[in-house]
């Protein structure tokens, strides 16, 4: 039993390596690490979804439009101000945490199905910012030239970002960071106090629990990384454009942590590199992605809704008989 | 100013019978499922593309082509119902993540049959002028309005004065008490799904041939749905008639004020602030106990 208990870290300290070593084995390859630097990417925003809905109970259905409201604030300070990344970065994330929490205040005075019309709203008036706030985001068309981060520079080593591997290493040094914030915050008072409000509510108010205070939280913290996915997305794609944000990406969002497995600490990462690469690897349109996606999303509500790293897990208490944290 | 305003009135009360067919369907099935089907958008959608497609490559008939984009509608529900959201029945939060499933499944699905440039349906009725005062409507423009409300009167007298139609409001007001006195309540949800349904194909295949057929034509309709419902009062029938032609009616004659760009923020705004200071909305009903 005791060497049995190996196996899934093994499997994540393999996974790791994999990944440290993506530009290696997918020399000659750029599309393999382009696949990779846009999994970091969904898998950032869905790890703000995972606090909110796999741990703290709340379906939001405009998450991609506080990545959207990130990556406008740093496209916007970056071109037109000149700021550089991590500066640009960080205020977008203050920008969407603040955002995320006066929004979610409102959001909060409802449960259910007004709470998730209301965070609709909320999506879709980001989204209509966007996309007519002609003089600041130029509208529909989009905002091209985001630039990448500026290269490091020791002596005479200069690592430029503009080079698809280096800027892959940021991503993935970014997402590594994020799903660290996420293991800490899981397993923090703060975790726990999210599982109860999820579990029963009143329960949790009746005990003592701040409930606005928490959900609030929460709602700022998982905003602020949707911030940091959009930040991350504009910079390597070099233009931010009102689609990347719309109530569809929302809905993927969803999707992705649903499908990875909502409340399990690496539910974002499966659901991203299986909603990423799987159709890359069938050689699928994207239409027929999403018709799969979306019929997946359904069969899995109605027989595992607890996702792939749910199924993962229950497969693992049944090998090995253990019922210990997951 | 008075004919612009009267054109506008008009106009509105056109979008507002859209909103209204599609708030209808969802508040017959928040009565008696009590979930928020948010796949009623892309159903819409689905009755243009049906319509479309029957009247290109079946017969040239408008009616007829109304007709089965209905039927198949009503089709189509009933799978949904039975496979979807009967068996998630009781968990909220699952019937709703799946019903963003069909949303993708379905939109994608007509992206991938049909293409995702918009088709056009061209019918004589849009063609063909009336003229109130020195105003001109195309025929369609005023058959959409005159329909819907038709629609909504023959509903709400089966509603209100049909064995069946009262089973739907006993079901929407206690499910438990319904099974209680004996309601086949399992049929009432089936048959209101269908119906809910049947609204939702009816609106696509009204508003296809006046815009254009195109995959995200659903959205804008599903979201104003929301906001009429939300208007009118969550689970009130009256309300979501009200709420959906108010709201059709204000948009319009905002432009006359604003400009078209924020036409579509009123939507919002209406929803956001319904629910922050009356989220019982204009017909207060009750709220339920998860509200």
């Amino acid at each position: 039993m005791r060497r049995i208990a190996i196996v899934p870290r093994a499997l994540g300290v393999l996974a790791l390596i994999g990944l440290l070593t993506a530009p290696v084995w997918a020399a000659g390859h750029p599309y393999v690490l382009h696949m990779l630097v846009l999994s970091c990417i969904v898998s950032i925003a869905a790890v703000g979804l995972n606090l909110m809905l796999g741990y703290g109970g709340l379906v939001s259905l405009g998450h991609m439009g506080f990545a959207g409201l990130g990556a406008y604030v740093a496209a916007v300070l970056m071109v037109d101000a000149r700021w550089g990344f991590w500066s640009a970065l960080g205020t977008a994330a203050i920008a969407s945490a603040i955002a995320g929490a006066l929004i979610g205040l409102i959001c909060f005075r409802f449960r259910g199905h007004f709470f998730m019309i209301v965070t609709l709203a909320f999506g879709l008036l980001l989204h209509a910012v966007m996309n007519n706030w002609d003089d600041v985001t130029r509208g529909a068309a989009g905002l091209p030239g985001v630039p990448r981060p500026a290269a490091w520079r020791w002596g005479d080593t200069v690592i430029s970002f503009g080079q698809l591997p280096n800027f892959y290493y940021l991503a993935l040094a970014i997402t590594l960071a994020v799903f660290a914030l996420q293991y800490v915050v899981v397993r923090s008072d703060l975790g726990r106090v999210l599982g109860s409000i999820r579990q029963d509510e009143r329960l949790a108010r009746a005990r003592g629990v701040n409930v606005i205070v928490f959900k609030t939280v929460v709602f700022a913290l998982g905003s602020a990384l949707a911030g940091v996915s959009g930040v991350l997305q504009v910079s390597f794609l070099r233009v931010a454009a009102p689609a990347s944000f719309n109530m569809l990406e929302s809905i993927n969002t969803v999707l992705v942590v649903i499908v990875g497995g909502a409340g399990f600490l690496v539910g974002p990462a499966v659901g991203a590199l299986l909603y990423v690469t799987l159709p890359e690897a069938l050689r699928l349109a994207n239409e027929w992605r999403l018709v799969i996606f979306g019929g997946l999303l359904v069969i899995m509500m109605l027989f595992a809704p607890q996702g792939i790293a749910g199924l993962a897990y229950t497969l693992w208490q049944r090998i090995t008989g253990d019922r210990s944290a997951r | 100013m008075g004919e612009a305003l009267l054109e506008q009135v008009i106009n509105g009360l056109m979008m507002g019978s859209l909103y209204v067919l599609v708030a209808l369907g969802m508040v017959l099935i928040y009565g008696v499922m009590h979930v928020v089907n948010f796949a009623h958008g892309v159903l819409f959608t689905l009755g243009g593309y049906v319509g479309v497609f029957c009247y290109q490559h079946l017969a040239p008939s408008y009616p007829l082509a109304l007709l089965l984009s209905i039927a198949s509608l009503a089709v189509l529900g009933l799978a949904i119902e039975r496979l979807v959201f009967h068996p998630l029945d009781g968990n909220l939060r699952n019937q709703v993540i799946a019903s963003l499933g069909l949303i993708l499944f379905l939109e994608n699905l007509i992206i991938a049959v049909w293409g995702a440039t918009a088709l056009q349906w061209k019918v004589a009725s849009t063609e063909h002028l009336v003229s109130i005062g020195s105003l001109q409507f195309s025929a369609h423009h005023l058959g959409i309005i005159v329909i819907t409300l038709a629609l909504v009167a023959v509903l709400g007298v089966f509603l209100k004065y049909s064995r069946f139609g009262t089973a739907i409001r006993a079901t929407s007001q206690s499910r438990e008490a319904a099974i209680v006195v004996g309601i086949p309540v399992r049929r009432v949800q089936r048959s209101s799904f269908a119906i809910g349904c049947m609204l939702a194909g009816l609106g696509g295949g009204l508003v296809g041939p006046l815009f254009l057929v195109f995959p995200q034509m659903g959205d804008v309709p599903l979201v104003k749905g929301l906001a009429g419902i939300l208007l009118g009062g969550m689970g009130s029938v009256p309300g979501a008639v009200v709420g959906g032609m108010l709201l059709g009616v204000t948009e319009s004659v905002s432009t006359l004020f604003l400009p078209t760009d924020y036409r579509d923020s009123i939507a919002f705004m209406v929803m956001v602030l319904i629910l922050l200071f009356r989220p019982q909305g204009l017909f207060g009903q009750r709220i339920r106990g998860e509200d």
